[in-house]
């Protein structure tokens, strides 16, 4: 029998529930509590080797385990999909205590919130040049793909614009934050910001105050999260077992 | 587990836009070009590597066309030139087309996620 690991928190009073009834985990499984060393998993047991299939409930329940706690600690999300077997999980947070300690303490107190941001403007205009209309089809081929490339790299730039003026807007109120730009041709920015639970009201009003100030961009803000984005906790576990 | 009472709980968490159908249409994008868990078994190695190769002369490809332009704007290339180069690299896409559509791949599966360094493409 392997273990379902949603995520690791410091010391637990108990196990999560909601409004009194327990949380349910994976496939409807019971989630159990785990101590190692001084912390606390939360893990369920979980029938064959694989890891379970991604579907929007499973995902869901594992969401919700880990949210379970967040009321009461700042936990290390486990990736979706972490099957192992008990002694080697033992043996992982034995080997890492002094890791996952410091993990914990870059994370305590805090909660993720994720800000993503659309330009709300068309393509950006590209100058032309020497089209004419003699070219061959070659030529007209080449001409277009000079418009997509320069368009992607205005689009970059300006990604990189926003992406200046978010930080210089919240950055008071963020202790860390992972940012990438463009990832799709509209989605200019995507942001996590690690904030300390006592700040997130004053930066959800910073932040309504500059979307105020850029009416050409369109926002998406969430969160309060578990710190998913700044755990990373996957990585090491894949990188020490070879597995995930 | 119950909350301790000098603790203020945590927000629930809330999802503010003006734009949804937006946003879900871009995230959508990033979603479906997020590496599916690898199973090994014989298909999906295939499939896998299938993809991995195809990421790979699509890397290229780019590389090339961006090479191409930055010619063109130099001026060192001859109007026949640029016919030519352009003729070759539209042959070039249509071939990768071709070979994606056998494979039952998009656009958006030939990628690849380098962890920190971002995204290969």
């Amino acid at each position: 029998m392997k273990l379902y690991v949603y995520c690791l928190a410091e010391k637990l009073g108990g196990l999560p529930s909601i409004h009194a009834a327990p949380v349910l985990g994976i496939s409807g499984a019971q989630v159990d509590l785990l101590k190692v060393e001084d912390f606390a998993l939360l893990v369920s047991e979980f029938d064959g080797d694989s890891a379970p299939s991604v579907t929007r409930d499973n995902a869901l329940a594992h969401a919700a385990v880990v949210a379970s706690v967040l009321n009461e600690t700042t936990p290390l999300p486990f990736r979706f999909g972490t099957v192992v077997a008990e002694d080697q999980l033992r043996s992982y947070v034995t080997a890492r205590r002094e890791a996952l300690k410091a993990k914990l303490d870059q994370v305590r107190g805090c909660v993720e919130m994720s800000v993503k941001i659309i330009s709300g403007s068309d393509q950006a205009d590209v100058p032309q040049l020497n089209e004419t209309d003699e070219q061959g089809p070659g030529a007209r081929f080449l001409n277009e793909k000079r418009r997509q490339i320069l368009g992607s790299e205005r689009r970059s730039e300006e990604a990189k614009q926003v992406a200046a003026w978010l930080k210089e807007q919240v950055g008071t109120y963020v202790q860390q934050e992972e940012v990438s730009l463009s990832q799709t041709e509209k989605l200019m920015v995507a942001a996590a910001h690690l904030v300390a639970r006592e700040q997130v009201a004053k930066y959800r009003d910073q932040l309504t105050m500059a979307r105020k100030m850029r009416p050409e961009l369109h926002f998406l803000v969430s969160g309060p999260w578990p710190p998913y984005t700044f755990s990373n906790i996957e990585l090491e576990f894949k990188t020490r077992f070879g597995v995930s | 587990m119950e909350l301790s009472p000098n603790k203020p709980p945590t927000a629930e968490p809330e999802i503010d836009t003006s734009h949804v159908e937006e946003f879900v249409e871009q995230l959508s994008c990033v979603t479906n070009s997020l590496p599916p868990r690898i199973n090994i078994d014989a298909q999906s190695v295939e499939e896998g590597l299938a993809k991995l190769v195809l990421t790979l002369i699509e890397f290229i490809r780019r590389l090339l066309e961006k090479q191409a332009v930055r010619r063109m704007e130099g001026g060192d290339l001859s109007p026949e030139q640029i016919e030519e180069l352009g003729l070759a690299l539209m042959k070039l896409e249509a071939k990768l087309q071709e070979l994606k559509e056998q494979f039952g791949l998009a656009d958006e599966d030939l990628n690849l996620d380098l962890g920190p360094v971002g995204r290969l493409i």
